[in-house]
């Protein structure tokens, strides 16, 4: 299978700060599913930032979708984004925009039909098991909904990579779960490629997954 | 209401902008006028020995546009003397010139056509009418340096308001914009609501600054005793000031937007 992601002495920091991640040196292949996991402050968001491009390496490489992240121009980090499914702990959905908007901003980002996003919405939100609920607002929901919202957010687009960074991060257990069945559907539905920092990985897990750890020094480690 | 309350915040200080934008323009066509009337309806009288052309007096300054003499025999009639001795007037007196000047100078200006002229050893006196100049002129500079302090004041305001206005839509618009970006969308793609929004504000203040000058024109100055203005109607407000309006308007929220927008960055 070929890399989806490829670190090479991947070395991740903020600027006028001590670097975070240190010459990291990983690769990730298409259908894998990854958990990045580590101790509060460690740089798992900060590992996730990178691979969508909002965190630029210090030193070393990183490639994602077979794109250099090094110095990658805007346009090809946006194009690159149209392609990933990314969720969020805090959810980011657009507040002022219904559900079924949300669930479809990155089709409307790509230009596709008007039928094409509701019909892709409904199905999307009958997965996630929020039908009916199309012309709600985020706050109108529970923290559990608005994280389903954010999940078929991430599935709009059949994306070749989703990255989740603490999905269930705010959720009471039964959401939680609701999550990770979500999360395990898709990567069947899609045979994706998923890689999801949490501080916990699930008792229950029904796929076989690949387990990184990062330790208090900025070193990733493979643990299975 | 809320369509309302999100557009009047905007359309409020462009009108200021606007408003302050066509008073300048009225302001400078009206006094354009009265200022070439004001030159028109001036000049100054230089009594020479010899007959002097109008190159002659431009060879000592360029200010000088037109030359008129002043006939002997007219200012002679006026004294009722016989034939023989108005003859021998005429012979002994000097010429006299009415000047007239290329644009409304400043009294300093006119000072210096004056003592230009002097240096010339043909020229025997001079009567620029200072005072009467001096005065009419002040009160000009005057209403002109009030309006314009006005003007500038009332611009001022509506960009400070714009300014707020800009913290708002920061704060109204930061968060889907941040979303947006996150997941690839371009930056016209990003600041798509907020252009649309501006624009539509954009040619509502237009639309309003152009009415209410329109009916400033067509009730006010018509009915009112400033005969600056209304003998300059058509100067106080043309069918092109709308599109002149509409781009100052177009600018200033494309110019707000655009800061606004790459001002807020990813998390």
């Amino acid at each position: 299978m070929p890399n989806v992601i490829t670190a090479n002495n991947l070395t991740l920091g903020y600027e006028n700060d001590e670097e975070i991640i240190k010459n990291a040196t990983f690769s990730i292949k298409k259908g894998d599913f990854v958990f990045i996991t580590g101790p509060s402050g460690s740089g798992k968001s900060t590992l996730l930032k990178s691979f969508y491009g909002n965190l630029a390496p210090s030193s070393g490489s990183l490639v994602v979708g077979g794109l250099d992240m090094v110095g990658i121009n805007k346009k090809n980090l946006q194009e690159l984004r149209t392609h990933l499914g990314i969720v969020f702990q805090d959810y980011k959905l657009i507040n002022e925009w219904t559900v079924e908007k949300n669930v479809v901003l990155p089709l409307w980002i790509s230009g596709y039909s008007t039928e094409v996003q509701e019909t892709q919405a409904k199905r999307l939100l009958h997965h996630v098991k929020l039908s009916g609920k199309e012309h709600k607002y985020p706050l109108e929901l529970s923290g559990g909904e608005q994280q389903r919202v954010g999940v078929a957010r991430a599935l709009a687009k059949n994306p070749f990579l989703i990255l989740a960074d603490e999905p269930t991060g705010n959720l009471d257990e039964y959401s939680s779960n609701v999550i990770w069945d979500l999360m395990e559907n898709a990567y069947h539905q899609l045979e994706t490629t998923v890689v999801v920092v949490t501080h916990r990985i699930p008792m229950v897990f029904n796929i076989p997954y690949r387990h990184f750890t990062i330790d208090e020094n900025g070193s990733i480690y493979e643990v299975h | 209401m809320k369509f309302i309350k999100q557009h009047i915040s905007l359309i409020f200080p462009l009108i200021a902008i606007l408003l302050g934008l066509e008073f300048f323009i009225v302001f400078d066509r009206t006094t354009d006028s009265f200022e070439k009337g004001l030159q028109e309806g001036y000049s100054m009288i230089v009594v020479s020995k010899d007959e002097m052309s109008i190159d002659d007096f431009r060879a000592w300054d360029s200010h000088i546009k037109q030359v008129k003499e002043l006939e002997k025999s007219k200012i002679l009639k006026r004294l009722n003397i016989d034939e023989d001795k108005e003859k021998h007037l005429k012979s002994s007196l000097p010429n006299f010139y009415s000047l007239k000047l290329d644009s409304y100078l400043t009294v300093d200006e006119l000072e210096s056509v004056k003592s230009n002229l002097q240096k010339s050893s043909n020229i025997l006196s001079i009567e620029t009418f200072q005072s009467a100049y001096q005065s009419k002129y002040e009160l000009f500079s005057f209403i002109k340096f009030s309006f314009q302090t006005f003007i500038g004041f009332m611009t001022i305001i509506g960009f400070f308001l714009i300014v707020k206005q800009m913290e708002v839509w920061n704060f109204l618009h930061a968060q889907r914009m941040k979303v947006m970006e996150i997941f690839g969308a371009s930056l016209f793609l990003r600041s798509k609501v907020l252009i649309n929004m501006a624009l539509i504000d954009a040619v509502i203040s237009a639309i309003i600054t152009s009415w209410l000058f329109y009916l400033f024109k067509n009730s006010w100055v018509q009915g009112s005793q400033m005969e600056i203005l209304k003998e300059n109607i058509d100067g106080v407000f043309k069918f092109s000031d709308i599109f002149i309006l509409l781009f100052a308007a177009i600018t200033v929220v494309l110019i707000a937007v655009f800061l606004v927008v790459i001002n807020i960055k990813e998390e």
